[in-house]
C-alpha cells in the first residue's frame, strides 16, 4: 500500500502489457465516487478519442488525425504502477495497440520486415 | 463518472469562500487491486511540488473533506 | 580490453557523426565573416550540449525514460503537445537541410543532376535504416565522418594567424556589423546544442536499456565525444577565416565550403571534404529522421526502437519513412539548402527551452531520479544553460529579421 500523486505517477505514463509491450498512454483517468463517498480511480483512459478533453481545439485535431479512438480499460487490469503502468493482460485482449496491429500486415509485405 | 482530466485546474475553494488556490493533482493510496482517492492536491505550492521545484507538501485536503463538486470548482470543508 | 575499445570505437564514430550542416554552414560562414573572433562562442555551444546531453543520458538510465516520455510526463499533454509539435516542425526542416547537403555533395563528387541524386540518397537511407544493424550504421557514417578531418589539416596548411586565433577564445562582440556577429553568436550555439541529437542519444540509453551503473560511461561518452568534435568545429571556423576572409568570399554553397580543403591541400582534400561532409551529413539525416520519428512514438506511447524489428514497431517505422518522404518533398522544391540550413538551426534554437526545461526539471526531481538527481555542479551548470538558452530562443528570430538571415 503506497501513497502517490495520481497526475504525477499515472496519469500520461506509458502503458506496457504483460509481456512488456508498449500500446499507449495514461491518457486519462476515470473517477468513480463523489464527496462523502469513498473514491476511486476505476479506468484508465486510452487513445486519440480522450485527447479532446485534455487540450482544448488542438487536442481535437490530433484526436482528428489520429483517428479518433478510446479505448476503457478497468483499474483491475492494472498489475502494477512503477516508472510505467504495466498490465496483467496482453494488448490485444485489452483491445490496445491496435494501430500497430492494424499496420503490421502492410509492413510485413515489405522484404526484410523481420530486420 | 468523471475524469481527473477534468478536475484539474478548477479552483478548489472553503464553504465560506476561502480560495485554497486550484487543484493540481490528487493524490492516491494504492494497492494491489485499487486506488482510492485520498486527498486534493492544491494551491500555488502545489504547482511548484508537482514541478519538482519545491519539496512535496505533505498535506493536501482529505478527500473527506470534500463538501461538493460544482462544474467550475470544488468546495471544501472550512480550514 | 575489449571494452575499451568498444568505448573508443563509439567515441570516434560519434565525433564523426557531431559534425551536421549546421555546424558546416555557420562555422565556415562565421570565419569568412568574422575571422577568429567568434572562436568563444564553440567552447560554450560544446559545454551546453554536454550538459544537456549528460542529463538527458541519466534521466534515461535512471528512470528508463527517453525526452519526450519526459517531456509528455512533467507539464503534461497541452503542453506537452505544443512542445511536440515545434519539435517534428523543426526535426523535419532540420532534415530537409541535411538530405539537401547530401544531395549537393553527391552532386560535387559525381557530376549527376540534384533531383536525382536527392531520390537516389534518400532511397539509399531508407534501404540502410530497414536492412542494417543500427551499429553498423553508427560506424559506417560515424568513421566516414572523420574524413572531415581534412579541414583540421587543411587549417593548418593555410598558416592562421595562430595569435588572432587565440584572442578569438576570450568572449567579446564586435565593433562593427554588431547586429551579424550577434546573429553568429545565435547560430553557432544552435548549430552546437542541436535537438534532434540529445532526442536521439537519449532514446538510445533506453533502448540499450542503461542502469545507473552506464551513468559514467555515459558522462564521459558525452564529454569525450562532444568536446573532440568541438575540435572539428574550431578547424572548420579556422578555415574560413584564413581562406575566405579578406577575399569577400561568402560560403554560399557546399562546394564553395569544399574549397577549403581543395585550395590548400588540393583534389585529394576537395575530395576527403566531399566525402566527409556526405557522411557526416548523411549520419546526421539518419539520427534526425530517427529523432522525428521517437518523439512522435514516444508522445503517442506506440512501440518504438531500431532495436525492435521494423514488423515489431509499425507506426515507428511508418513515421520514419513518411518523414523521410516529406523531407525530400522540401527539398524538391528548390529551396536552398544554405539558406534552409541556417531557418532549421534558427527555429532549433527557438524550440530549445521546451525540451530543456522539463529535462532540467526532471532531472532534478528527486523522486525520479532518487539519489542520481543533479548535484551543485550539474544545478550550476544547469541553470547557467537554461538563461544562455532562454536569452538565445528570444533573440533569435528577432536578429534573424534584423539580420535578413544573415545576409545584413
Amino acid at each position: 500500500m503506497t501513497q502517490i500523486d495520481i497526475a504525477l505517477k499515472v496519469l500520461d505514463h506509458q502503458i506496457l502489457d504483460r509481456d512488456g509491450r508498449r500500446c499507449g498512454n495514461v491518457d486519462d483517468l476515470e473517477i468513480e465516487g463523489g464527496p462523502g463517498e469513498t473514491a476511486r480511480v476505476t479506468a484508465i483512459l486510452v487513445g486519440p478519442g480522450v485527447w479532446p478533453q485534455r487540450a482544448g481545439w488542438i487536442g481535437r485535431i490530433a484526436s482528428f488525425v489520429g483517428g479518433g479512438r478510446r479505448v476503457r480499460v478497468p483499474w483491475g487490469e492494472v498489475r502494477e504502477v512503477e516508472s510505467h503502468v504495466i498490465l496483467r493482460k496482453s494488448a490485444e485482449e485489452l483491445g490496445l495497440g491496435r494501430g500497430d496491429d492494424r499496420l503490421r500486415p502492410w509492413i510485413e509485405k515489405i522484404p526484410g520486415a523481420h530486420r | 463518472m468523471r475524469t481527473l482530466s477534468s478536475l484539474q485546474q478548477r479552483k478548489v475553494v472553503t464553504e465560506s469562500g476561502d480560495s485554497l488556490g486550484r487543484l493540481y493533482d490528487l493524490r492516491g493510496e494504492l494497492t494491489a487491486q485499487t486506488l482510492t482517492v485520498t486527498g486534493l492536491v492544491t494551491g500555488k505550492r502545489g504547482l511548484l511540488e508537482h514541478f519538482g521545484v519545491l519539496p512535496r507538501s505533505t498535506s493536501p485536503i482529505p478527500w473527506g473533506d470534500v463538501v461538493r463538486i460544482e462544474r467550475k470548482r470544488i468546495v471544501v470543508r472550512d480550514r | 580490453m575489449s571494452k575499451i575499445f568498444g568505448v573508443a570505437l563509439g567515441i570516434l564514430a560519434a565525433i564523426g557523426g557531431f559534425v551536421d550542416i549546421g555546424d558546416l554552414v555557420f562555422n565556415i560562414s562565421a570565419g569568412a565573416t568574422f575571422g577568429y573572433q567568434l572562436m568563444w562562442v564553440l567552447p560554450i555551444g560544446v559545454i551546453g550540449i554536454i550538459v544537456y546531453s549528460e542529463m538527458c543520458g541519466r534521466v534515461a538510465a535512471v528512470s528508463k525514460k527517453a525526452v519526450f516520455d519526459t517531456v509528455r510526463e512533467r507539464v503534461g499533454f497541452s503542453a506537452g503537445l505544443g512542445a511536440l509539435i515545434a519539435s517534428e516542425v523543426v526535426n523535419l526542416m532540420t532534415l530537409a537541410a541535411e538530405l539537401g547537403g547530401v544531395a549537393i555533395s553527391l552532386q560535387l563528387l559525381c557530376g549527376l543532376p540534384y533531383r536525382w541524386l536527392l531520390v537516389l540518397a534518400v532511397l539509399g537511407f531508407a534501404i540502410v535504416i530497414w536492412v542494417m544493424s543500427f551499429e553498423w550504421i553508427e560506424r559506417v557514417f560515424g568513421y566516414g565522418g572523420l574524413c572531415l578531418l581534412v579541414f583540421a589539416v587543411a587549417a593548418m596548411k593555410l598558416s592562421p594567424d595562430w595569435g588572432k586565433l587565440g584572442n578569438g577564445f576570450v568572449p567579446h562582440v564586435a565593433q562593427n556589423n554588431s547586429l551579424l556577429y550577434l546573429y553568429f553568436v545565435v547560430g553557432l550555439l544552435g548549430a552546437a546544442m542541436t535537438p534532434y541529437e540529445v532526442y536521439f542519444y537519449s532514446s538510445g540509453g533506453v533502448e540499450e536499456e542503461w542502469t545507473p551503473k552506464d551513468i559514467g560511461l555515459n558522462r564521459a561518452n558525452a564529454i569525450i565525444g562532444y568536446g573532440l568534435g568541438g575540435f572539428f568545429s574550431v578547424a572548420l571556423m579556422t578555415t574560413g577565416a584564413a581562406l575566405f576572409l579578406g577575399h569577400g568570399i561568402s560560403p554560399e554553397h557546399l562546394g564553395t565550403i569544399a574549397l577549403g580543403a581543395q585550395v590548400p591541400l588540393g583534389t585529394i582534400g576537395l575530395l576527403l571534404a566531399l566525402v566527409g561532409i556526405l557522411f557526416a551529413v548523411g549520419g546526421a539525416s539518419i539520427d534526425t529522421v530517427f529523432s522525428g520519428a521517437y518523439n512522435l512514438a514516444q508522445f503517442c506511447g506506440w512501440e518504438w526502437g531500431r532495436y525492435r524489428t521494423n514488423a515489431n514497431a509499425p507506426r515507428f517505422t511508418l513515421t520514419w519513412i513518411v518523414l523521410l518522404v516529406l523531407g525530400m518533398g522540401i527539398v524538391m522544391t528548390g529551396v536552398d539548402a544554405v539558406v534552409l540550413t541556417e531557418y532549421a538551426v534558427i527555429f532549433s534554437v527557438v524550440a530549445l527551452p521546451l525540451t530543456y526545461i522539463p529535462i532540467l526539471l526532471v532531472a532534478n526531481d528527486e523522486q525520479y531520479m532518487g539519489r542520481h538527481r543533479n548535484g551543485r555542479l550539474a544545478n550550476v551548470l544547469g541553470g547557467v544553460y537554461l538563461v544562455v538558452i532562454m536569452v538565445v530562443a528570444l533573440s533569435a528570430i528577432p536578429l534573424m529579421i534584423l539580420t535578413n538571415v544573415g545576409q545584413n
